[in-house]
């Protein structure tokens, strides 16, 4: 018994030294809540504005000056005070939606590609009635058309942001070795011309994996199929699609659009053309492109050719790259309502937050102090516009910045151009969201709440397949029908008819 | 009545400073374990954020249901043989490092395996799925450009080949863990009475003989009450080694996908907090019950040792 109590004490104090450590890692986050509570006037309304940043989180101080400077404009022309809420995009969904179920206070947030589970789960507060009141300005700006993707059951749950929607599908390549090999690719209209040139670069660097990922599990190629409805699914996990002018729903990997490109990606595979580990390389794009063994990938951009590969140009350590469109663009309600703002149906302002919401629509003050922060501190501007950061400093070491976020927040075509792009391409940009091919279905939103476990069910069986087969790891002649019987299995048959009786539904009521 | 007294005194003043060092571990234990336990509503809950967790609407068993469907039995089926696997053979590899460490006798050198033995369990599980992409990548891995290349076999696409993956699981769960619960089996062969060994070294015991008749009976009780423990979290799987170390690579599902895993891949785009605390609770009911039935069995085979 005596060996026994040892051990059991060792254990306990292990239990001790895993509890502190667990104690002390959990209690960090609490910290900017205290600090945070400036501005106890109360003849304002607080609005907590809660967005996603890709840059650095500044610190409370630099937030605190920023705020000021918004608030001075808020207070004259809304009555209202804001505090801004940047959250980190990778944590940013699970943060709003554990803060909402706490009780602290946000009223304004974004719905990060889940527009439609944040309205099925109460999260967005219903501004139908409000919009005419206290966004006026907003809904003119964007129109009746570009709302109804926000529209779920008759009524209005959300402000999409005002960005370039439509994504055309790209190659961006590495110029040098284009011009080098003497390849002309002005002449690849589809992503099926695309195999020649592999072929042709592999030819000249046999060591090299010409093609590279532009995210874990794939190739880019599904992009480049037209005219895809995905009716609320992710890019990245379609169930049910629409595809073309049909209205109706089908199973997206019964397609011989998808058998088709599954093989492309295969053959790919086979000749060595396409990186091996496709399907599970964690590295980004920009990185797989700064290296020497890489020379194009495949991707959908909302901004013009020459513009896209520019700007990632710059991020992969200045290597001179091309851009050509491979598809056309076409809008669906997903590509639009992605980005949804929303006010929290916790709201204890909801009007204030309307009002200050139609602001970051409307006002270019507002929206560039957001964006870019406190001019000469953290931005200089030049004569003719265009913005830059201030002499030695980058977007790293400026106080503050979240100009990586400027396709997500109010109005995109307020904000100021950075240095290096175009003022033409805003125009190129806004005309695309007009001239884009609409889907048919255009403002429906499928609630997939009563197929729930179909759903959890079906996630899984694409996760374990999609990947595979788009990066061609996989023989889609073996594959395709395994998988295609295991999603039947997993209830897809349930998810199709279900989409198919609201979209119906929908059709009756237009 | 004094004595009584008195006894009960001596008894806390015993136990006294040892409930003071377990005081932090049963502090975090209420407030990580227990409060957060009201949660158990949310799985009977169509979770609502106007109406919070108790005003929500009930939907009875609805929430459970994805996890009992056909194809949902290969992910159980996974977890427990995944736990079974890593609770015999991990007790085995613990114990026989443990007895090779204490026969090692000599401080310096016990030091320094202990040490490198336990390096492994203080990195991350993506620090280690890394090294693991390191030997296995198709491309420029070690085991495909150095080893296979030596032998001159096939390269082989490791993320998409599913037989070997069992295997490597194992070998890295062993790789990160062995060393740590060796720990516990050492300080119980510490706390063996070396006279007990010198008595049996007198009777012409050899070494071997001693392990086999003084050293593993001892060890006994320690390893019936982790056993036990780890009996409990045999619904549970090590998120990190089934998630990062495959890389998450979908060809591999069939042999690493487990409960915890499904449930991530499945929630991660419905995001249905009621779904989530249904798998919770279904996994520590599950839980709950086999340890309960296991402390009986032991109970009724061996008394002593039982953990209640």
């Amino acid at each position: 018994m005596k060996i026994w109590k040892k051990g059991l004490i060792i254990a306990l104090s292990l239990i001790m030294v895993i509890g502190l450590a667990g104690c002390g890692k959990s209690t960090t986050g609490e910290k900017d809540k205290d600090g945070s509570k400036s501005g106890e006037n109360k003849s304002y309304d607080k609005v907590v504005y809660a967005y996603a940043t890709f840059n650095n989180i500044p610190t409370s101080e630099v937030l605190d000056t920023v705020e000021e400077e918004i608030n001075k404009i808020t207070r004259e022309k809304i009555n209202v005070e804001v505090e801004l809420l940047p959250i980190a995009i990778f944590d940013y969904s699970s943060s709003v939606s554990l803060a909402l179920q706490g009780g602290e206070q946000i009223d304004l947030f974004q719905s990060l590609g889940d527009f439609n589970n944040s309205v099925s789960s109460d999260m967005a507060y219903d501004i139908t009635d409000m919009i005419d009141v206290y966004a006026k300005e907003t809904k003119e700006i964007l129109g009746e058309d570009i709302l109804a993707a926000c529209v779920k059951d008759g009524r209005l749950y959300g402000i999409p942001t005002y960005k370039p929607y439509a994504l055309t599908p790209m190659v961006v390549y590495k110029q040098e070795i284009a011009d080098e090999l003497g390849i002309d690719m002005s002449q690849v209209k589809s992503v099926f011309d695309l195999t020649d040139v592999l072929r042709k670069v592999k030819e000249a660097y046999p060591d090299m994996t010409p093609l590279v990922p532009v995210q874990t599990g794939t190739s880019g190629v599904n992009m480049t199929i037209p005219e895809v409805d995905y009716l609320t699914d992710d890019y990245f996990s379609p169930k049910g699609v629409l595809m073309g002018d049909s209205m109706t729903v089908v199973d997206y990997y019964g397609t011989e659009e998808f058998a088709e490109i599954c093989r492309l990606v295969r053959t790919w595979y086979n000749e060595g053309l396409i990186l091996k580990d496709a399907a599970t390389t964690t590295s980004t794009s920009t990185e797989l492109m700064s290296s020497d063994n890489s020379f194009c990938y495949i991707a959908s951009y909302s901004y013009p050719p020459e513009d896209t590969a520019a700007s990632i140009s710059a991020q992969v350590g200045n290597i001179p790259l091309g851009a050509v469109q491979i598809g056309e663009a076409y809008l669906d309600t997903t590509s639009i309502n992605a980005l949804t703002w929303m006010v929290s149906s916790t709201s204890k302002v909801p009007e204030a937050a309307l009002k200050f919401l139609n602001l970051t629509f409307t006002d270019p003050d507002v929206i560039n102090l957001i964006i870019y922060g406190i001019e000469g501190r953290d931005y200089v501007m030049d004569e003719e516009g265009y913005v830059s950061y201030p002499e030695g400093q980058d977007a790293s070491s400026v106080p503050y910045t979240a100009q990586l976020s400027c396709g997500t927040l109010g109005n995109f075509f307020l904000m100021h151009p950075m240095k290096g792009t175009k003022k033409e391409s805003l125009i190129w940009e806004e005309e695309q969201n007009k001239l884009a091919k609409k889907s048919p279905a255009m403002g429906f939103t499928f609630d997939s709440s009563e197929v729930k476990t179909e759903y959890t069910a079906v996630s899984n069986v694409i996760q374990q397949y999609l990947p595979g087969l788009l990066c061609g790891s996989v023989d889609p002649e073996v594959v395709i029908p395994e998988f295609r019987s295991k999603l039947s299995d997993a209830g897809l048959d349930a998810i199709i008819a279900a989409k198919q009786k609201q979209l119906d539904e929908w059709l009756k009521n237009k | 009545m004094k004595k009584v007294v008195s006894k009960k005194n001596r008894g806390l003043t015993k136990s006294g400073p040892l409930l003071l060092i377990a005081l932090p571990g049963i502090v975090y234990l209420i407030i990580n374990n227990y409060i957060p336990m009201f949660g158990v509503f949310l799985a009977f809950k169509d979770y609502s954020y106007v109406k919070g967790i108790f005003g929500s609407d009930w939907n009875g068993f609805d929430n459970f249901k994805y996890l009992f469907r056909q194809d949902a039995l290969l992910i159980v089926r996974n977890t427990i043989l995944y736990n079974l696997a890593f609770i015999v053979i991990g007790t085995v590899c613990a114990i026989l490092v443990a007895i090779l460490m204490c026969e090692l006798g000599e401080r310096f050198r016990v030091k320094i395996f202990q040490s490198s033995l336990l390096l492994p369990n203080l990195l991350s599980w993506v620090v280690i799925g890394f090294i693991g992409y390191a030997f296995l990548n198709a491309d420029t891995g070690f085991i495909n450009k150095t080893i296979i290349r030596l032998f001159g076999g096939n390269e082989v696409a490791w993320y998409t080949t599913p037989k070997p993956w069992p295997f490597i699981l194992l070998l890295v769960y062993l790789w990160k863990n062995v060393g740590y619960s060796s720990i516990i089996y050492m300080a119980s062969i510490a706390g063996i009475d070396k006279s007990i060994f010198e008595a049996a070294k007198i009777d012409g015991a050899k070494k071997i003989e001693q392990i086999r008749y003084i050293t593993i009976p001892m060890l006994k009780p320690t390893v019936v009450i982790l056993t036990l423990m780890a009996v409990g979290r045999i619904f549970y799987s090590d998120f990190g080694l089934f998630y990062q170390v495959p890389m998450n690579s979908g060809a591999l599902y069939d042999v690493t996908q487990t409960i915890d895993t499904y449930v991530y891949h499945g929630l991660m785009e419905l995001k249905d907090i009621g779904m989530a605390a249904a798998a919770a609770l279904y996994q520590s009911v599950v839980g709950f019950v086999l340890v309960v039935t296991a402390n009986a069995v032991v109970r009724k085979i061996d008394r002593e040792n039982a953990l209640f």
